[in-house]
């Protein structure tokens, strides 16, 4: 190895022309210049976030404790982190955009609403969308953003409600509502859940992204604004947020315009390659989502973020989940444990038994 | 300098002990400082950026899961202070005054060294990168791959492209040797 042989004559050049004294570092100063986080290290991590030693799979397990809310409570995570993971606030912005200053200005927004879409396609097969229990995952988005009461995402198809996630932040309460169905799934998110959450905040997805790379694709005009666009890929940090069991996003790329005279995202567009999970009914689906925005700190009425289920809605449960899965995903549900292969077995043979006598 | 010894002192420093967190500081702070300078091309600038850095990774210490991949992670997040950094100051209109070489005092090879300034500044990115870990404290493969989270294949391929990429532009430029 090391076949540098071809240019060595450039090595004596080039360290003439680059080498240094070795460099030292000054802790004492710099956490003298630094006191938070000289601070923050003579503290201890305890009460700012998930502990390193928090696994993605203790997570997991901890979400799946409770009998009654686990599968949407992990959906509803799933969600969010989508949710979140497209908005403004989780921009890598820069260019004759600064980072920094679109970092503080998004911090200082307090509410937005966004518009967009999302769309879930088999791999591989352009266009074909993916059907879930009749309804294509093809949906036109409206998110309601306050930094005090919390996060609102409804999804439509054709105008019609497929959808509603309320995360309530001062209560702690999330709830899911599904209009077809007439059904609703709401609970308390625990401190393990609030701190997932907490990660996927506007500052810390801005700080996830930092920790990526992401490219300058040059300029462009949306809609009149001057933006400029950037490129973002396989960030480590995105994808390991989640375990795999739970959404198993393999490839992640996207972009984003941010106007070069606003320092704020204008549009953001995002592709994932998303493996057999819980999140895709252990199917491999992409996820395309494009938000749109504009409202930025309008009045947003507490009412809107209310986790109180509607009247004439009744639980969601395992089994209302069961019905609409297929039985391949039922067996990759059993497989890594999420749910009783004995389970599935049972309902197989309801099936079977059904299908023998009809009456 | 072992993944284990990085991996124990993050989480060490995770545990209150801002010793172990200074120990990463000093393990990094030269590759910081020298991936920084490649953006930068400016030394001060480049020690900015590289404590900045730290400070940045201290408080995003939590949320890294790969604690072996503290070196990497931390030029990653360097990389993207300096980029940042290298957008403030072309916005304000204030360029970064290249330095060529090691002192800007007017010796008599100034234009060669002017060359050989503006070629470096014309290769990539990355493949800038790895001269200045390789030139600015004399790293060895092994340590810069640990750095970069690469290979050394990966490390040995890139020098010779950037060396290649860089004869070829001092050709071009009439340098002479």
């Amino acid at each position: 190895m090391k076949h540098d042989n071809d240019h060595r004559s450039l090595d004596p050049l080039l360290a003439r022309h680059i080498q240094r004294e070795p460099e030292t570092f000054d802790f004492e100063k710099w956490a003298e210049t630094h006191p938070d986080e000289a601070r923050l290290l003579r503290d201890g991590y305890k009460d700012t976030g998930r502990s390193a030693k928090t696994k993605p799979y203790e997570i997991w397990r901890f979400i799946m404790e409770s009998k009654v809310t686990r599968y949407s409570a992990a959906a509803v995570i799933v969600l969010a982190m989508t949710l979140v993971l497209l908005s403004p606030f989780g921009t890598p912005g820069n260019g004759g955009v600064v980072l920094a200053d679109v970092q503080q200005k998004v911090a200082g927004i307090e509410t937005m609403i966004i518009r967009g879409t999302k769309t879930f396609t088999r791999p591989g097969k352009d266009g074909d969308v993916f059907e879930f229990d009749g309804f294509k995952g093809e949906f036109d988005l409206v998110k309601y953003i306050s930094k005090q009461y919390g996060l609102v995402e409804k999804g439509y198809v054709k105008d019609k409600l497929i959808y509603r996630i309320t995360f309530n932040h001062p209560k702690r309460q999330t709830l899911v509502v599904l209009p077809p169905w007439k059904k609703y799934v709401t609970f308390t998110s625990t401190d393990k859940v609030v701190q997932l959450l907490e990660n996927l905040t506007p500052e810390g997805i801005v700080n996830l992204l930092m920790a990526g790379d992401y490219k300058e694709l040059g300029q462009d005009s949306i809609n009149g604004v001057e933006t400029e666009v950037f490129g973002f890929q396989n960030s480590e940090a995105f994808i390991g947020l989640s375990p795999k069991t739970l959404f198993d996003i393999q490839n992640l790329k996207g972009r984003v315009w941010i106007g070069i005279k606003e320092q704020l995202p204008v549009l953001v567009e995002g592709d994932m390659v998303i493996g057999k999970c819980f999140m895709s009914m252990f199917n491999e689906l992409n996820l395309h989502e494009v938000n749109t925005f504009g409202d930025y700190n309008i009045e947003l009425d507490e009412d809107i973020f209310d986790t109180n289920p509607p009247e004439g809605y009744t639980e969601l449960t395992l089994s209302d989940i069961l019905q609409v899965i297929p039985i391949e995903a039922k067996t990759g549900l059993a497989g890594p444990g999420l749910i009783p292969a004995g389970f599935v077995v049972w309902k197989r043979r309801r099936r079977k038994k059904a299908a023998i006598h009809p009456s | 300098m072992t993944d284990l010894e990085d991996q124990n002192l993050v989480q060490r420093a995770l545990e209150a002990g801002p010793e172990s967190f200074g120990e990463l500081c000093r393990r990094y702070y030269p590759s910081l400082v020298a991936v920084a300078d490649s953006i930068l091309l400016d030394h001060h600038l480049a020690e900015d950026a590289a404590q900045e850095a730290l400070a940045a990774a201290c408080r995003q210490l939590p949320k890294l899961k790969k604690p072996e991949r503290f070196g990497p992670w931390t030029v990653a997040i360097c990389r993207n202070v300096a980029k940042d950094m290298l957008r403030g100051l072309q916005r304000q209109r204030k360029p970064v005054e290249v330095c060529r070489g090691h002192d800007c005092d007017g010796e008599q090879d100034d234009d060669q060294k002017a060359i050989l300034a503006d070629a470096l500044q014309q290769l990539p990115q990355h493949l800038r990168e790895v001269l200045y870990l390789r030139f600015y404290n004399e790293m060895s493969y092994r340590q810069m791959a640990k750095v970069l989270g690469a290979t050394e294949q990966v490390i040995d391929g890139r020098i010779r492209r950037a060396k290649k990429k860089l004869a070829v532009c001092l050709k071009k430029a009439g340098f002479r040797r």
